[in-house]
């Protein structure tokens, strides 16, 4: 069983809804595993969906031009981490 | 075997492309297409695959075998197009004759100040587009190019132009950074273009008719249009000989809407409108169609299928 913190299983939740993923529960989201082409099947148009939802609900932006996105957008864990650094609201 | 187009190789090596945009430039434009006569017979004969999809594509539109004639013409019209996008990326429309359409369809879109989605083809040139952008300069104009298709060829017209390189988003890099890009773009009330009748390899493809046989198209252009929810003007810079080119607009969509319930249903219309206005424009200028591969791709086995993969297309 994965252990999410509080903030990544928020934001599983927050994904799960944005995308609509009926057969994935939030709970089972591996914080450590890749949310982009492993077994979530995630691709580009999902992240920009994830990016709306997120700066709806935490107030900021997933910006293209950031040097570190290959790793902010890796797992649950790292895209959580960065939003808990750069959140607003 | 039918070899994806992504697998065909670039015609021409670095320096004779380089060689050929600075005779190009030295020697002007009536000197270049007298010599695009040699260069076109000899690419018919040396590349056989574009030969036969070419003809492949003129029978099915002409409804009568194509002939040697035809094949030519269309092989010829694809090389004036190459060369003049020298001309327009060095001087811009001066030495063009450009007879623009539904301009005032796209500057209302503009006006919303939501950003718009430009759905273009591989039909005559794109770059009639960029070089009429730089007549509003307020409005930025950003591309969606695979810089490593052809990367010879964009590092050479990039040399001419440096400003229209840094508009381009480099669908090669992949992931996200490219739909946030696009997203960004529009925020800032740009425009952004994109073709979408060509899926790339791993790419999601739905088949609808084009010409009256199913062919794949990427759907990736279109759920992109959703996210963003905003207006989708389909843009196509035809040849129509001489100095002449017709870039026509015409608004395809305030907002694309694919729903998740009915999804396939949603995307195949919207898929279906598009090749429609491909086949339009292909019957209005039959030579312009660019895409010198098995369209169709008849010899595929197994049928397309609906995977979650790299949905976002290029230009």
């Amino acid at each position: 069983m994965p252990t999410q913190t509080a903030a990544e299983h928020e934001l599983a939740i927050l994904i799960v809804d944005a995308l609509n993923l009926e057969t994935v529960d939030p709970m089972q989201i591996d914080p450590q595993a890749p949310l982009f082409g492993g077994d979530l099947g995630l691709d580009s148009i999902d992240a920009l969906e994830i990016a709306l939802a997120v700066s709806k609900r935490y107030g900021m932006q997933l910006r293209s031009d950031h040097p570190d996105n290959q790793r902010i957008f890796s797992s649950l864990h790292a895209l959580s981490e960065h939003i808990e650094r750069e959140r607003t609201v | 075997m039918s070899a994806h187009w992504q697998e065909q190789r670039e015609g021409g090596s670095r320096a004779s492309l380089g060689l050929l945009i600075h005779a190009a430039l030295r020697c002007g434009r009536g000197f270049i297409l007298f010599c695009l006569y040699p260069i076109t017979l000899y690419y018919f004969l040396k590349r056989g695959a574009e030969r036969r999809a070419s003809r492949d594509y003129l029978t099915r539109l002409f409804g009568r075998p194509a002939t040697v004639w035809q094949v030519l013409k269309h092989l010829h019209c694809f090389a004036v197009t190459m060369a003049d996008r020298i001309y327009l990326l060095a001087h811009g429309e001066r030495d063009f004759d450009i007879e623009v359409q539904g301009l005032d369809q796209l500057q209302q879109c503009i006006a919303q100040g939501r950003g718009v989605l430009l759905v273009g083809s591989h039909q005559g040139s794109f770059e009639v587009l960029r070089a009429l952008s730089a007549r509003c300069p307020e409005v930025q104009l950003r591309v969606l190019l695979d810089k490593q298709k052809t990367p010879a060829i964009t590092e050479l017209l990039e040399s001419l132009a440096p400003e229209v390189g840094e508009a381009v988003i480099d669908v090669s890099r992949g992931g996200a950074a490219i739909t946030l890009a696009v997203a960004e773009a529009c925020r800032a009330g740009s425009m952004v273009a994109l073709l979408a009748d060509r899926g790339r390899a791993h790419e999601t493809l739905r088949k609808v008719d084009f010409l009256q046989q199913p062919a794949p198209f990427p759907i990736g252009p279109w759920l992109l249009a959703n996210t963003l929810q905003v207006p989708v003007v389909l843009c196509f810079g035809m040849y129509r000989g001489g100095r002449r080119y017709a870039l026509s607009f015409e608004l395809f969509a305030e907002r694309v809407e694919i729903p998740r319930d009915g999804r396939d249903r949603a995307i195949d219309d919207v898929l279906r409108r598009y090749a429609q206005r491909l086949e339009h424009y292909a019957r209005l200028e039959p030579y312009n169609w660019f895409n010198f591969y098995d369209f169709w791709q008849q010899d595929e086995a197994q049928p397309v299928a609906m995977v979650r993969a790299n949905t976002v297309s290029e230009a």
